[in-house]
């Protein structure tokens, strides 16, 4: 009786870790589906339209809907993730009530999942500067930001760490608040 | 009977004198500089560390807010060449001068706490760097909403300032 319990427990354990194998497989197999919210900036696009994002023949690509709108890599002047703005200013900023819109956040917080942001800074054919902020699911951001680089965008996260190592009593927990 | 009368009358006539003065202030609207368009410049944190979304959400809703409600004929982006041929250009300086990220968690718990608040010290220049107007400038965001509703506020405070304070038409000024 002890053995068959034994064996029905012993059983049941492997079939849960077969199962939590299984996912976690599947997990890292899948591509990611680039999906993004453009939360506000982009030129054409309501805010807080969900799309796809994608980097391609230097252009950032962001399709929603049956529309999409570009940006030419070569005009980014700054790329920023919600990982560098935690490391910079030393706290999170990346939670889902961020990609909300406002006011709705309020009831989408209670489903609270991290995000990650992108924020861009570019120039248009004018020179005029615009700002664009992206939402996409946590860690979606690094991996657009090094495409974005690798074609040719440019960031100055790498400055400022440097200026911030150089300068460690700049505290910026301390200077957030007045 | 007639002194009686007389003290009514003059009686009539003071209270309507005082009545009439407030009004009458009430009427006198500040003279408003004439400025037909605006450039506005990016957010400037030097002292203060802003989350880029911030400080990108600032000027975004910012130059959105001024072309609803500003009143002027044109608004430029910070760099855009057009704006040297603007007539009556004014050039908007931003600096953050305080930030305080709350947390929209604990607004929803307690109603009280974790409110977001940045200050923002707005100078209006004419293109000499002459300052025509300077104000700080508060968004806060108390109860509902994300953190970066903060931003909209102060948009559209400081867009109501602009309004209130430059006119883009020759006559009404």
């Amino acid at each position: 009786m002890k053995r068959s319990k034994f064996l029905v427990s012993f059983t049941m354990a492997v079939a849960f870790a077969g199962l939590a194998i299984c996912g976690a497989n599947a997990q890292q197999s899948s591509k990611p589906d680039n999906k993004a919210i453009a939360l506000t900036g982009l030129p054409g696009v309501k805010d807080d339209a969900k799309g796809k994002l994608t980097v391609e023949n230097g252009k950032l690509h962001f399709v929603y809907g049956k529309k999409s709108s570009d940006v030419s890599v070569a005009s980014i002047e700054d790329v920023v993730t919600g990982e560098d703005t935690q490391a910079a200013v030393g706290k999170t900023v990346s939670n889902l009530s961020m990609a909300a819109p406002y006011g709705s956040g309020r009831f989408l917080a209670l489903f609270r999942t991290k995000f990650d942001t992108l924020t861009i800074r570019y120039r248009d054919e004018n020179g005029a500067l615009h700002g664009v902020i992206f939402a996409l699911p946590a860690s979606g951001a690094e991996p657009i930001k090094k495409e974005l680089l690798a074609q040719g965008a440019h960031t100055t996260v790498g400055e400022a760490q440097a200026a911030a190592g150089t300068a460690p009593a700049n505290a910026p927990s301390k200077e957030q608040k007045q | 009977m007639k002194r009686y009368a007389n003290a009514i009358l003059c009686l009539a006539v003071v209270s309507v004198a005082f009545v009439a003065r407030p009004l009458c202030a009430g009427e006198a609207q500040p003279v408003k500089a004439k400025a037909s368009a605006i450039q506005v410049e990016m957010i400037h944190s030097d002292e203060i560390k802003l989350p880029a979304e911030f400080q990108i959400s600032l000027y975004e809703n910012l130059v959105r807010q001024l072309e609803k409600q500003g009143g002027f004929e044109h608004v430029y982006r910070d760099g855009d060449r057009r704006a040297k041929d603007a007539p009556d250009l004014v050039i908007l300086h931003s600096t953050v001068r305080g930030f305080k990220e709350g947390s929209e968690r604990t607004r929803r718990v307690t109603t009280v706490a974790g409110a977001t608040s940045i200050t923002i010290h707005c100078e209006f220049k004419n293109p000499d760097g002459k300052v025509l107007l300077e104000k700080d400038v508060n968004g806060k965001v108390w109860f509902f909403g994300g953190n970066l509703r903060a931003t909209y506020d102060f948009a559209k405070k400081t867009a109501r300032m602009a309004h209130d304070n430059f006119n883009s038409s020759e006559h009404k000024s």
